[in-house]
């Protein structure tokens, strides 16, 4: 395991510089009400919008709609994006993940069906791993896919399924063969899957605070061509393992409280603030700088080759740990009560954070299982 | 649109990094450095690693040093940490070497060795004499020996000779010093002092790690005072000084746990290595996260301080540094048990190491201070670019 510092080039720099200028002109500071991180609003106008700078699927191939860039460029634009509060959601996951894992494993008319409307923002998915009775185990998933014709046959359910409701497409893990004793990563399947198929439900699991994320999604009979199968049958597994590389230690995992913080930075001004307030903006520009550097040498080991799974891996276990920290410190020092309806800003967003960010330590694998990834390669054991 | 261009690349010499790790780990076995612990030092340690020329590293070379980068110093500094090496680089090299070369004075054969500036009200430029330090007589110039809390003073004449009384505390290795410098300010601007350390009485003191923090008595003693450019001051050792803990620190953390993962999948409890459990994963995890944390801190300090101001990463750095010894020092000693806190095992070579590093040259409340007045002066617009691009967001 090695993080060897890094820092932007020229040509990352003139991005950098050309990404908050657009977000100053898009959303002025004060003009619109910052999202945490990830859990982002779906704005198709924003991702396109996004899309027409070539800021959605920027690092797959121009062949297939993108822009050729790189993973260092994706995480300046991500993490620009991210600490400005702005509305991602609609693309996040394609943009982050299924583009990938369609460009590793894919076809190339799936490619071809895909990747432009992808990188165009078009289009949002959902992603099918959790299921009732398998969570962090997420090798004993038992829905199935059973072949019928030119194609398969699905059954079973999928839970916990952020915003199916509002999204296109379902990349989803399926069991095309029993699960064989002492070894079930056999046998699973990654598919495609048009989440307005006839027999797909989506049902609402109201999120702790009332809002819609979350879905319910029960296959009866639902009908999924042999194009729509993602790379080999019975690979699903270690195609989702690589999946999930995309999902660990980028700046989604580090940088959800960051526009609470600026904004009590931005409603403090011009107030005499204690020293225990101005010590802490220290402490955490300063911890954010600490986490930033190796969230940024993760992304460009990826452009050298490399795969960085350990260390991507300790980077979410700490960064999404540090997120809650973050939360807990403001918490101790603001003696005002908040209310998700406060008048401040400041107050709404702090509200926001206390009451959802129990998750960003469970979301894309749950601490304990990141532990256990990163401990067996520190022990140089296979994960 | 403006085309921007990024500094250029600070490289350390891969071989640096080599000879060093190799050096170390050849001399400092943990019987060398228990045995350096009993007799307050190790010059056996200490003139094979002369012998490198690694001693004056980033000391340039027409003062009598061997070249090279502060990244470079740095670096050597870090295997320091990484092998528990019971010897005095920091200050006779990057802190010492560095305040004579600037002074223009001569350097002695034997060790140099500096009087670490004491932090007063987060301020480390602002001090004047403690209330020991007043001088005797005249209208001569009245300095402080280091900032803050050094209860020493000098009285420096027209002929740059400096004639000082009152003490200074926790003084690195004095004890095996020819020459203790330290920083001052005289009429308004910056000097640099320098005493032979045989003018002055040193009460051993050790550290928790056992390593010597002398008190030195400046009572009587005679030096030589020189001025030095602006700039070279209380503050910017005490930088220095930072930056130096780091690297020691990122050394200690990294060698502390690779030791844990070692003994951890040694170590059989319940029919299996301990380190299969979850609950020892994560201290191994949280370990190997603060490790790898502290490490890049240092070496991207180290970089910007080779480039030139680097106030904001220095602080962050230590501040980093400290918070990770104590989560990081806790785990390593929860996940090796009793072991661990015996001396025959090596951990304590570097836990106590840590918590010595720790309070040195800056606490935790001092660097966030340090660090809350960036952040609060550049406000919200300019948070995240403090975040991103460091000392030069400043302005």
């Amino acid at each position: 395991m090695r993080f060897t510092p890094t820092e932007l080039t020229g040509p990352e720099l003139d991005l950098q510089a050309e990404v908050r200028e657009f977000l100053a002109a898009e959303l002025p500071p004060g003009t619109h009400e910052p999202c945490l991180g990830m859990a982002a609003d779906h704005d198709r106008e924003f991702s396109a919008k996004m899309a027409a700078r070539g800021w959605v699927g920027m690092a797959l191939p121009s062949r297939w709609g993108g822009s050729d860039r790189t993973a260092v460029q994706r995480f300046i634009v991500v993490e620009e994006m991210l600490r400005w509060g702005a509305p991602v959601g609609h693309h996040w996951v394609a943009d982050r993940q299924t583009g990938n894992v369609i460009l590793k494993f894919g076809t190339d008319e799936q490619r071809e069906r895909f990747l432009p409307p992808i990188c165009r923002g078009e289009l949002g998915f959902s992603i099918g791993m959790s299921e009732p009775d398998s969570g962090s185990d997420l090798a004993s998933v038992t829905t199935r896919a059973e072949r019928a014709g030119d194609g398969w046959v699905v059954n079973g359910t999928k839970i916990w399924t952020s915003n199916a409701h509002m999204n296109d497409w379902f990349i989803c893990l399926l069991r095309t063969a029993p699960m064989e004793d002492g070894n079930k990563h056999a046998g699973l399947s990654q598919f495609l899957i048009d989440l307005r198929s006839p027999g797909l439900e989506i049902s609402p699991i109201p999120f702790l605070d009332g809002s819609h994320h979350f879905n319910e999604v029960t296959f009866h009979d639902v009908f999924v061509p042999d194009a729509n199968v993602v790379g080999q049958p019975g690979m699903g597994w270690h195609q989702n393992t690589t999946e999930m590389a995309y999902e660990r230690g980028g700046p989604d995992r580090w940088l959800s409280p960051f526009s609470t913080v600026e904004q009590l930075l931005r409603e403090a001004a011009g107030t005499q603030m204690e020293g225990a307030v101005s010590d802490l903006f220290g402490e955490l520009a300063a911890r954010w700088w600490g986490i930033r550097n190796l969230s940024l040498s993760v992304a460009r080991l990826i452009d050298e080759g490399e795969a960085p799974s350990v260390e991507s891996a300790l980077v979410k276990e700490m960064g999404t740990r540090y997120e809650q920290e973050v939360v807990e410190k403001l918490v101790q020092l603001i003696d005002e009560e908040y209310s998700p309806e406060s008048e401040s800003l400041f107050e709404r967003l702090l509200a926001q954070c206390v009451v959802t960010f129990p998750g960003n330590t469970i979301r894309g694998g749950t601490i304990e299982i990141l532990r256990s990834v990163a401990s067996k390669g520190l022990q140089g054991l296979p994960a | 649109m403006t085309v921007r261009t990024a500094p250029e690349p600070v490289v350390v010499d891969e071989l640096i990094t080599e000879t060093a790790d190799r050096l170390f780990g050849e001399l400092c076995t943990h019987e060398a450095v228990q045995a350096a612990e009993e007799a307050g030092g190790a010059p056996d340690i200490w003139d094979a690693f002369c012998e490198t020329g690694f001693d004056l590293i980033a000391v340039p070379e027409e003062a009598g040093g061997s070249g090279g980068t502060l990244a470079e110093a740095i670096e050597v500094l870090r295997l320091v940490g990484y092998h528990s090496a019971p010897i005095p680089a920091a200050e006779n090299g990057i802190l010492g070497g560095w305040l004579l070369a600037e002074a223009g004075l001569e350097r002695p054969d034997g060790l140099v060795t500096v009087v670490p500036p004491r932090a007063a009200a987060g301020d480390w430029s602002g001090a004047s004499c403690s209330a020991d330090g007043t001088v005797e007589s005249g209208p001569a110039e009245t300095v402080s020996g280091a900032a803050g809390g050094a209860n020493c003073s000098a009285h420096i004449a027209d002929d740059g000779t400096a004639q000082l009384r009152g003490s200074a505390l926790r003084v690195p290795w004095a004890r095996s010093a020819e020459l203790i410098v330290c920083v001052c300010e005289s009429d308004g601007q910056p000097a640099v002092i320098a005493v032979p350390a045989s003018q002055c009485e040193i009460t051993p003191l050790p550290n928790m790690a056992g390593e010597p923090r002398d008190t030195v008595s400046f009572d009587g003693a005679t030096g030589v005072a020189a001025p030095v450019p602006d700039g070279v001051d209380a503050e910017a050792l005490a930088q220095r000084g930072a930056l130096s803990r780091v690297a020691l620190m990122a050394g200690a953390i990294e060698k502390m746990c690779q030791l844990t993962v070692s003994y951890t999948n040694e170590r059989v409890q319940f029919g299996r290595p301990v380190a299969r459990f979850q609950a020892v994963q994560q201290h191994l995890v949280w370990a190997a996260q603060d490790a790898a944390l502290v490490r890049m801190a240092a070496e991207v300090a180290a970089r910007e301080a080779t480039r030139g101001e680097a106030s904001f990463e220095i602080a962050a750095a230590k501040l980093i540094a400290n918070q990770a010894a104590a989560r990081a020092t806790k785990a390593c000693h929860q996940a090796h048990g009793a072991m661990g806190m015996t001396q025959e095992y090596p951990l304590h070579h570097f836990s106590r190491r840590l918590w010595s590093w720790r309070k040195e040259y800056g606490s935790d409340a001092h660097w966030a201070g340090v660090l809350g007045t960036m952040a609060t002066g550049v406000g919200a617009d300019g948070l995240y670019p403090l975040i991103t691009s460091g000392t030069s967001a400043l302005g």
